[in-house]
């Protein structure tokens, strides 16, 4: 589904530039979850932040479905992660001052959708995370678990095709953190493609694709099992 | 969309309740200023023209030293009245009158050589009449003049100087109003200009304490009091300068006693009917030729008139006839007044601008430090498809409706503030009751200028905020 090719990233910090990403090249398969592994600062969100377009490749390049990441506008990106993207976090960031459903509404509200449908749509994705009844709880109210699920819901809720999540389970107890594992993992039966960065060789144990960075490279790829299908 | 992002900037501001109250109320300082200033200042003009316009804007006025003498008069009147003694409540003060302005008794001055006000140049040099002389000018309907001097009175209950009115006959005819009426309470107004007739102003009367028919001495000339004026209500002008044991003083503090008002401050200026005897100028003239009288000539032009024609004849005419005195139209004295008051109301609406100015920095200032603690809202919002021009609107509806409350409930406080201060500025400036004037534009331009300068103060953090990196939005802490 996602390309890298040979993939640069410099960020400038303070006097020096930091070299992210020093020539990447891997696949994401389609409908499969891959897992991107490796010690910190090898560049693991980097690689999750130009798949999900929040971000530009210094060279290279990022093809999502024939399409050169790198060469849309602001506007263009803005809308991909609009309509293709689903985010989810490691400190899960809610807007603190909005209810539950307001934070799962929200994607769809700034696309302009009408105020009923993306009730309806976000009270479908509440009870998907099975937290239709916590709805009208502020973020402050509602336990990490049940945040990340919130966080999952407004990830879920315009309908993407990707889903990429940050260490999503990094700050949860090991059985919350299970059980936001197997949310995700369900998410692939229903046919989308999730890539999680993690530290947690549970978690890449789960994946059915994983690409271990160091230091900006890539140190090893193991492909999809043998029924999967390649990008 | 955009109703999604109102209610989405209401959370934030809501949800920072203690600051944006604060942001609030330094925008309000400012309109308040800005609302109370102007309307005040607006009140205050269409009052001052208000008597203009009861004077009548085809009147022109002809004194000795022009222009100034007038407004110098009236002036002094309007600035007299800013004094804090002169309310009712300090009316014992106010037993003497100013020396320039004359006329007030005061026994102790028995004895002493001729009054030493009223001296200026008199307009009818050699004899001529400037009534009769500016008649004659294309454009002029009517003519009076109105003389004033300092006189010595002795009357049956007291003695001391009084100011000598002498209107002429047309000017009594043709510009009663400027003698607030020239209403007779007791007796008769003049019968005969061949005859010694005087018409003794209120509070004089009560100070000579004589009555309709009784004899005054003026100036060594026997007169018969032929009538008593009614009282104008004014104020006594002038700052205190007790004279303790006058006789006058007790009198005057009952008519001072009265609420002011009604006289306008020019008329008053002209003249002050309570503190004066009346004597027809015919008559005067007859009795006194010589003497050093200020004679104010007060024209009325046809309707129609062009009033800088009629102004430059009777210039030619006085010049012609070697009569020094000055034509001003009660246009012009207007406008002059309506200039000064406009300068007034300029710096006091520079200094509301400034106010305004220091509550927009405030909001900057908000707006700044709330772009830098929801940097990673921010960067949330545009992971999840905000365009940036979303992120700007946000924090320019934010900003904006901080400032469109902070108009609002300024130009609620500005209203009361403004209601307030008339009634304290009303009788300080002279000016008689007034009220605020509140002109639509005013309000809906202060309400528009509100939410404009509360969104320009958040334009520049919304613009920072709109151009972040996402990912470096999403890693502040």
């Amino acid at each position: 589904m996602i390309a890298f090719h040979d993939v640069r990233k410099t960020y400038p910090m303070g006097e020096t530039r930091v070299e992210a990403l020093r020539g990447v090249s891997a696949e994401i398969p389609r409908e499969r979850m891959t897992a991107v592994m490796g010690p910190s600062g090898s560049g693991k969100s980097t690689m999750l932040h130009l798949a999900g377009c929040l971000d530009t490749p210094t060279s290279g390049r990022v093809i999502c479905d024939g399409q050169d990441l790198g060469s849309l506008s602001s506007r263009r990106r803005a809308e991909f992660r609009a309509t293709t993207v689903g985010f989810v976090f490691q400190k899960f960031n809610l807007v603190p001052n909005l209810t539950a459903l307001r934070n799962v509404e929200l994607p769809l509200l700034l696309r302009g959708e009408s105020a009923t449908s993306s009730r309806k749509k976000a009270l479908d994705a509440l009870d998907v995370v099975e937290l239709g009844d916590r709805r009208r709880h502020r973020p402050t109210k509602l336990s990490g678990g049940e945040q990340q699920r919130v966080a999952i819901a407004r990830a879920l809720v315009n309908a993407p095709k990707l889903v990429l999540a940050d260490e999503p389970t990094g700050n949860l107890d090991t059985e919350t953190g299970t059980r936001i594992l197997r949310l995700l993992r369900g998410l692939v039966e229903t046919g989308k493609t999730v890539v999680v960065v993690t530290h947690n060789p549970e978690i890449a144990h789960e994946a059915d694709a994983l690409i271990a960075l160091r230091d900006g490279r890539v140190e090893s790829l193991s492909a999809p099992r043998a029924d999967g299908e390649q990008a | 969309m955009n109703l999604h992002l109102v209610k989405l900037a209401i959370g934030s501001i809501r949800s920072r309740r203690t600051r944006s109250w604060l942001t609030v109320i330094g925008v309000l300082i400012g309109v308040t200023a800005v609302v109370s200033l102007l309307s005040i200042g607006t009140g205050v003009e269409r009052a001052v023209l208000q008597q203009f316009k009861d004077i009548g804007y085809d009147i022109i006025v002809i004194a000795p030293s022009g222009m100034a003498a007038v407004l110098g008069e009236g002036g002094r009147a309007f600035m007299s009245g800013a004094d804090p003694d002169s309310g009712p409540g300090r009316v014992q003060a106010m037993a003497s009158s100013f020396a320039p302005t004359g006329g007030t008794f005061d026994p102790s001055q028995i004895g002493q050589p001729t009054g030493s006000s009223a001296a200026v140049a008199s307009v009818q040099s050699g004899g001529v009449d400037t009534q009769k002389l500016v008649q004659a000018v294309p454009g002029v309907i009517e003519a009076g003049n109105l003389g004033t001097r300092v006189v010595s009175v002795d009357g049956p209950g007291a003695s001391g100087f009084l100011r000598l009115t002498t209107p002429s006959q047309s000017f009594l005819q043709a510009f009663p109003s400027i003698l607030g009426g020239f209403e007779i309470e007791s007796g008769t107004a003049f019968t005969n200009a061949a005859m010694n007739e005087v018409v003794v102003g209120a509070r004089s009367a009560a100070s000579l304490g004589v009555g309709a028919g009784d004899t005054l001495t003026v100036d060594g000339e026997r007169f018969t009091v032929v009538g008593i004026l009614a009282s104008s209500g004014a104020a006594s002008e002038g700052t205190a300068r007790s004279t303790p044991g006058a006789q006058g003083s007790a009198d005057n503090a009952v008519a001072g006693a009265l609420p002011g008002g009604g006289a306008s401050f020019l008329t008053r200026g002209l003249t002050n009917t309570d503190d004066s005897l009346f004597v027809l100028q015919e008559r005067a003239n007859t009795l006194w030729s010589g003497q050093n009288t200020t004679t104010t000539t007060i024209v009325r032009m046809a309707t129609g008139a062009d009033v800088e024609g009629v102004l430059a004849g009777i210039a030619t005419e006085l010049t012609a006839q070697g009569v020094r005195g000055t034509p001003t139209s009660v246009q012009q004295i207007a406008a002059s007044i309506q200039g000064a008051l406009g300068m007034i109301a300029t710096v006091l609406a520079s200094i509301a601008a400034v106010a305004l100015i220091v509550g927009g920095v405030g909001m900057m200032n908000t707006m700044y430090t709330s772009v830098l603690e929801r940097t990673r809202e921010i960067g949330v919002l545009k992971a999840i498809g905000a365009r940036d021009g979303q992120v700007l609107a946000l924090f320019l509806v934010d900003s904006g409706l901080m400032g469109l409350i902070g108009g609002v409930l300024g130009l609620v406080a500005g209203g009361i503030l403004s209601l307030l201060g008339t009634r304290l500025l009303g009788p300080a400036l002279g000016v008689g009751s007034f009220r605020p004037v509140f002109e639509a534009s005013l309000i809906l331009g202060v309400v528009a200028a509100s939410f404009v300068i509360g969104a320009l103060s958040g334009a520049w953090p919304a613009w920072r905020a709109s151009r972040l990196n996402p990912v470096e939005a999403l890693a502040a802490e």
